[in-house]
């Protein structure tokens, strides 16, 4: 089983204090799970630690059975695990297709690439519309979709999203959402890190919330959804009417 | 009119041997955001390999770019491995590596100078000092040759940066460093690469100048500030950006130092760096930074 079992981990950037602070989840195969939490909670640290972009202080990270902390980025992504960082971080200067290609640069085959290419065109028509254009001239729900689509080449197993919905007008965030649902049905693992809680949760099948870099909370994401202390901190439902500071 | 294409002639053929020199200075920069300040120094140091092969053996500086290039790339992955490569995540690596190079120019100044002395030198092969005569214009072979020799370089390199899956690798690493760890390029293999890459041109670019200018170890702090201005007027970390600003410079420095005399050229480097600071501090084929 594919499962992605994260025990204990202690991480935080250059000689900051501890972001993560012994946190442990475990990822089942095949589910995906939706990480909310207020800023500064470690929900993109934790996302950074499993991907091999920051190397944890303490704890293990362990996939397929295999330890993946110490590994660089790379030798994560060869083992499948792939992730979409939150600034849809495309190569500006570089086509749609030449981004697509960057995405296959561990496959080492370049016709397996051009094939995989094909088939996410295929999936996404709007990609193969702008495939000769520079990623910087894509509007930012193309950018998200392509930032997704470049990870896709790879067809991974576990896919990690860093905010997929951040900085989009809601219809778009609509339509990237649609595409998440798609990774769904083809069965990928998604780890899904949201400011829009709402909108996670409900596409997730489990919800993980995340306080002062632990895990504070892990059940279905229905639950979590409607859960009233939830609901209150991150969903935007009070108990109280708002302060009225505004409204004079 | 035949004297102010005489002097165009004349920048273009020096064009090419600038770009070249800068070349390397804007890869490293644009891959790594490293600001070598040793590159000139960098440059001597190679054009002392070329002089000593030629002055004990006899090999011709344009020959003995095939010692050049792999030494100073070898030089230049070591120097990077010790330097640079633990520092690479520091918030103010830039910083740092201005320091570093400076300090590191003046180190390679001073051990040149101990060992040749400050005796100007330069080879002397055949070309160095025939000209072709084409019609009315005088054009030096030696500038032809290097002019041409340092094109044939940076198409080269353009071509390796544009169609190979290493050269990919390195243009998605300056571009997004970040987002080139994410697709599984070994950032860090990259970066030692490209300034291996970087310190080769030089190799190149000191076999090249040793038949056209004379040198001595304190030479390069003329030299870097000219590099320095050509690679911000281009747009630090563009490869044509580099090439355009050093045929622009070198053509303008030519009819500067016709028209008020050679002491004057150098000031059309230093005018141009004020210049694109002040209106257009991205250079001319360069992105507008943030933060």
């Amino acid at each position: 089983m594919g499962t992605l079992v994260i025990e204990n981990i202690v991480a935080g950037y250059g000689s900051g204090p501890n972001i993560l602070r012994g946190l442990s989840l475990t990822v089942e195969a095949g589910k995906t799970y939706c990480i909310i939490g207020p800023n500064g909670a470690g929900k993109s640290t934790l996302i950074k630690v499993i991907a091999g972009m920051l190397k944890p202080r303490e704890g293990r990270i362990i996939y397929k059975g295999e330890l993946l902390n110490g590994l660089r980025a790379d030798q994560v992504l060869q083992r499948g695990v792939c992730y979409v960082p939150s600034d849809r971080s495309l190569f500006p200067d570089m086509t749609v297709k030449e981004n697509l290609r960057m995405g296959g640069y561990i496959l080492r085959n370049s016709r397996l690439v051009e094939k995989r290419i094909e088939e996410i065109f295929a999936q996404f028509p709007i990609l193969k519309e702008k495939s000769s254009q520079m990623a910087k001239n894509l509007s930012g729900g193309q950018q998200q979709l392509a930032s997704i689509a470049r990870a896709m080449v790879l067809k991974p197993e576990l896919i990690m999203l860093d905010e997929p919905s951040l900085g989009l007008a809601p219809k778009v965030v609509q339509q990237i959402f649609g595409t998440i649902a798609t990774l769904r049905d083809q069965g990928l693992t998604i780890v899904l890190v949201e400011q829009n809680a709402r909108k996670g949760l409900e596409n997730a099948d489990q919800g993980v919330v995340l306080d002062l870099g632990t895990n504070s909370f892990e059940r279905p994401a229905v639950e979590v959804l409607h859960d009233p202390r939830i609901q209150e901190l991150y969903l935007g439902k009070r108990r109280q009417p708002l302060q009225t500071e505004n409204t004079q | 009119m035949i004297q102010i294409i005489q002097v165009l002639i004349l920048g273009l053929a020096l064009g090419g041997v600038y770009a070249l020199m800068s070349s390397g200075m804007t890869l490293i920069f644009g891959v790594m955001r490293i600001v070598n300040l040793a590159h000139a120094a960098f440059i001597i140091m190679a054009a002392y390999i070329s002089f000593w092969l030629f002055k004990l053996w006899h090999v011709d500086p344009i020959v003995s770019m095939a010692v050049t290039m792999p030494v100073m790339f070898l030089v230049g992955v070591l120097y990077y491995k010790v330097m640079f490569a633990s520092r690479a995540d520091n918030p103010r690596f830039t910083d740092i590596t201005v320091l570093v190079t400076f300090a590191s120019a003046l180190v390679i100044e001073g051990v040149l100078s101990y060992l040749f002395t400050g005796i100007y030198r330069s080879t002397n092969p055949i070309y160095a000092t025939k000209p072709f005569l084409v019609g009315p214009f005088f054009v030096p072979q030696s500038q032809v040759y290097a002019t041409a020799i340092s094109i044939t370089l940076i198409i080269s390199l353009w071509l390796f940066l544009r169609y190979t899956r290493v050269g990919n690798a390195i243009r998605a690493t300056m571009q997004n460093r970040n987002s080139a760890q994410v697709v599984g390029v070994n950032v860090a293999w990259v970066s030692m690469l490209s300034f291996g890459i970087g310190l080769a041109m030089t190799g190149a670019a000191g076999s090249l100048l040793s038949f056209i200018f004379t040198f001595f170890p304190s030479k390069h702090v003329a030299w870097i500030g000219m590099l320095m201005s050509l690679v911000v007027l281009g747009g630090m970390g563009s490869l044509m950006g580099a090439m355009l600003s050093s045929f622009l410079l070198a053509v303008i420095a030519a009819y500067v130092s016709f028209y008020w005399g050679p002491t004057w050229a150098p000031i059309t480097f230093y005018l141009a760096l004020f210049l694109i600071l002040l209106f257009r501090p991205q250079g001319l084929l360069g992105k507008k930074m943030d933060g």
